[in-house]
């Protein structure tokens, strides 16, 4: 198997750049505005060769079959990049400490100008992002999408799970209202109960024995820094998997015949 | 999967790869869509339901009924149901540990080669049964009120009753949530399933007079109140014995029959019989 | 793979290494990888040893909570419990506080020992389960849990449902007619004072073992 493997060429609707020595012809102002936006494109691609990395993921093939079960894993993500944006624009408001976090949410939710409707996003952007893992796990197990040679990627999916998971627990006491206080302490409590070790857990995670100020900024960093940067990096690393080891075809699509042309070819 | 089966998959696979379109453009319009549509989800619920925020966190509160968020309603759940103490470490870290390895470990443990789901019946009846469950055990957290409060509407022959009767009632609804007889007893969707019987039809098994003897003087475990007095302990026996089965269905086609099924107790059984 | 190599000597020496000293063992190529190896753990372990004792080792400095006075001992019924809210950490508001349930120890009810820490029996509000905020109620004489179906009896014994422990509670001391409370401690079905632990953590039989508390929050010795 020493034959060189072909990336898919590029479609007909981009056009090459032009190189030195081919014959010139009479352009506009929009043609030469065609042509900036090419030679920066060039220029970018003589320096990284990203062009290629492209047509390998844009261009891939995707088996026969593919229906919209297989947009839920992209729905996921855009649900977990809604979360990034809006968490981003909400921390530019928030202050995590324990007299003033609430304070903030109040004044987040009442005086920001959209600040409830981002507020909202973000609060109902979890709920859909885990409605779609559900969603999308479930999809995996009943496609039988998880055996050979996808076994890794699973793997990584059940950690970006979990991750998701603790998201969620650690976002949650961050408004400091009642709600989020007395889940995150039964959630805290919940931790602790594994033996020997589970005294300590809690410990470690609140900044102390108990719900305080410490807590509040340890939760706000892992929210916004810890488990956002694992999630980023397991989330390219599940699709750098999903593109080299290609989609699943729904189960019960079986190839046709394979025809004589195409037989000649995979020879 | 051994080789063979691996090497086979591959081929097929290639196969259907081949015959099948580019990510670009077919695909991917697929994908933007499914992105507008969670979008506008997102962007909907947060119009319809916003980021409302309950009071500022209060450590010492005695009257707060935490509840989690939707999506650990069924750890919740699992939190009520698992009764004996020894086995709170189960629900609390044993059965979520437990969940997670297997999840992580399903390819290592999952060798069958097939991948339809209605030929690996044992793997989808188990994701289905697991699935029903989760659905199963978030519906019972969600419903469950909290043991401080009732939120049982007045049965049909109070609401047809005088303002007296009413204001009575609503009285006996408060003071048997307030002595917290939902510690022990289930009463509607608030309170817990034991040690103590469920109270949601207790009208239909004790009187008015039995009950108000049982709260005075009561078997153990369950306290005496007594120390209520006479008068309260007269409301809490009115509105308990008013808690029957049926509910509003019965009341309702009983306005029929003279109102008389929800008077006396023995009244439904013969008028079956024309 | 080792196998196929033949057998050679330990010493450099023998093996007719250039400049091999009498008696060494260690190849120059191996003492630099081991160098190399060395030196990134040393720079790397020291950021991260740092780092890690930050982010870790403040919870296991000691926070002393003190006594506070929650008033006068002729206010504290010895037939029913009044709640006192007091303040363990004044900087954090609301949450730095926690509510205790005080009454006069009675010696009709209270089997254990009396000491000069029980006078007034103060029962934390936290649920010994999972940390929900229980509630005393007078009608049934009993606590009352809104999470998991918790109940505890009049001396905050578990009564029903899940919880592992009694209630925990804090030592109280009557300074001049006045009742102070103080650290908080762990009880066991039998009331004995454990160090104090987090909820859900049980105390009976191996309990004690396999839940330790931290160390640096401890009962009053010889209690």
């Amino acid at each position: 198997m020493a034959k060189l493997k072909l990336l898919p060429s590029l479609p007909v609707g981009l056009r090459a750049p032009t190189r030195p020595g081919d014959p010139v012809e009479k352009k506009g102002p929009i043609g030469h505005a065609q042509d900036a936006g090419i030679h920066a494109v060039d220029w970018v691609d003589e320096r990284t060769s990203l062009s290629g990395t492209m047509r390998w993921v844009m261009f891939r093939p995707i088996p026969k079959g593919t229906n919209w079960f297989y947009t839920l894993g992209t729905a996921t993500m855009v649900a977990f990049i809604n979360q990034v944006i809006t968490g981003i624009v909400l921390g530019m408001y928030y202050e995590p400490s324990a007299t003033r976090a609430y304070e903030s949410m109040k004044y987040i939710n009442n005086e920001v100008f959209l600040g409830e409707f981002v507020h909202g996003m973000h609060r109902w952007g979890s709920t859909v992002m885990v409605v779609l893992i559900f969603l999308h796990m479930a999809r995996t197990f009943f496609f039988g999408a998880y055996k050979y040679p996808r076994e890794l990627n699973w793997v990584i999916g059940v950690v970006l799970l979990v991750l998701t998971m603790l998201m969620s627990v650690t976002g949650y006491l961050l408004p400091f209202d009642q709600r989020a206080y007395w889940a995150s302490v039964v959630a805290m409590n919940i931790a602790g109960n594994a033996p020997i070790v589970g005294p300590f857990t809690p410990d470690i995670a609140l900044g102390g024995p108990d719900v305080t100020t410490l807590t509040l900024s340890r939760f706000y960093l892992i929210h916004m820094m810890i488990i956002p940067g694992a999630l980023i990096g397991l989330i390219g690393a599940h699709l750098y998997l999903v593109i080299k080891l290609g989609t699943t075809a729904p189960p019960w699509v079986r190839a046709d015949k394979v025809s004589a042309g195409l037989k000649e070819h995979q020879e | 999967m051994n080789q063979r089966e691996k090497e086979e998959y591959l081929r097929e696979y290639a196969v259907l790869k081949a015959q099948g379109k580019p990510f670009f453009p077919y695909i991917i319009v697929k994908d933007g869509v499914m992105m507008i549509v969670v979008i506008g989800t997102i962007m909907l619920l947060s119009l319809l339901l916003g980021g409302e925020l309950t009071a500022k966190a209060d450590a010492t509160t005695t009257t707060y009924a935490p509840r989690p968020e939707w999506y650990y309603f069924w750890a919740f759940e699992l939190l009520r149901v698992v009764k004996p103490p020894y086995l709170v470490g189960l629900a609390t870290v044993g059965i979520p540990t437990i969940s997670i390895l297997l999840l992580i470990l399903l390819p290592f443990y999952d060798r069958n080669p097939e991948r339809h789901p209605l030929r690996r019946p044992i793997a989808t009846t188990t994701g289905i049964f697991l699935i029903g469950a989760m659905f199963f055990l978030s519906y019972l957290g969600a419903e469950a009120g909290a043991p401080s409060r009732i939120e049982l509407g007045p049965p049909p022959a109070i609401q047809e009753a005088d303002q007296a009767t009413q204001t009575k009632w609503d009285l006996g609804r408060k003071l048997v949530a307030q002595s917290s007889c939902g510690g022990c007893h289930k009463i509607g969707e608030n309170g817990n399933d034991g040690p103590g019987p469920p109270l949601t039809e207790i009208g239909d098994r004790l009187k008015e007079g039995a009950i108000r003897e049982t709260l005075i003087n009561p078997t153990a475990p369950m306290p005496s109140f007594a120390d209520l007095g006479a008068d309260q302990i007269d409301k809490m026996a009115f509105f308990l014995s008013s808690l029957k089965s049926g509910g509003e269905d019965e009341g309702a086609s009983a306005t029929g029959a003279e109102g008389g099924g929800a008077e006396s107790e023995g009244g439904s059984a013969p008028s079956k019989a024309p | 793979m080792s196998d196929r190599r033949p057998a050679q000597s330990k010493y450099t020496i023998d093996r007719g290494i250039p400049g091999a000293f009498e008696g060494e063992t260690v190849t120059r190529r191996r003492l630099m990888v081991f160098a190399a190896n060395a030196t990134a753990g040393v720079a790397i372990g020291g950021v991260a040893l740092a780092a890690t004792g930050f982010a870790v080792g403040q919870p296991f400095v000691e926070v002393d909570t003190g006594w506070h006075d929650v008033g006068p001992l002729d206010e504290i019924p010895d037939d029913t419990y009044v709640p006192r809210v007091i303040t363990l950490d004044p900087k954090t508001g609301q949450v730095g506080k926690s509510t205790a349930y005080l009454r006069k120890r009675n010696g009709t009810v209270d089997k254990e020992p009396a000491d000069k820490w029980n006078q007034v029996i103060a029962i934390s509000s936290r649920c010994m389960h999972m940390g929900c905020p229980a509630r005393y109620v007078q009608a049934a004489k009993n606590f009352v849990c809104p999470c998991h179906g918790g109940v505890y009896d009049f001396r905050g014994e578990v009564a029903a449902g899940p919880p592992v422990r009694p209630l925990d509670r804090f030592y109280t001391r009557v300074v001049d007619g006045r009742v102070q409370v103080g650290k908080r401690f762990s009880v066991n079905s039998q009331i004995e004072r454990f160090s104090p632990r987090p909820p859900g953590q049980p105390l009976d039989g191996i309990g004690q073992y396999l839940f330790p508390s931290r160390p640096t929050q401890r009962k009053i010795p010889g209690t």
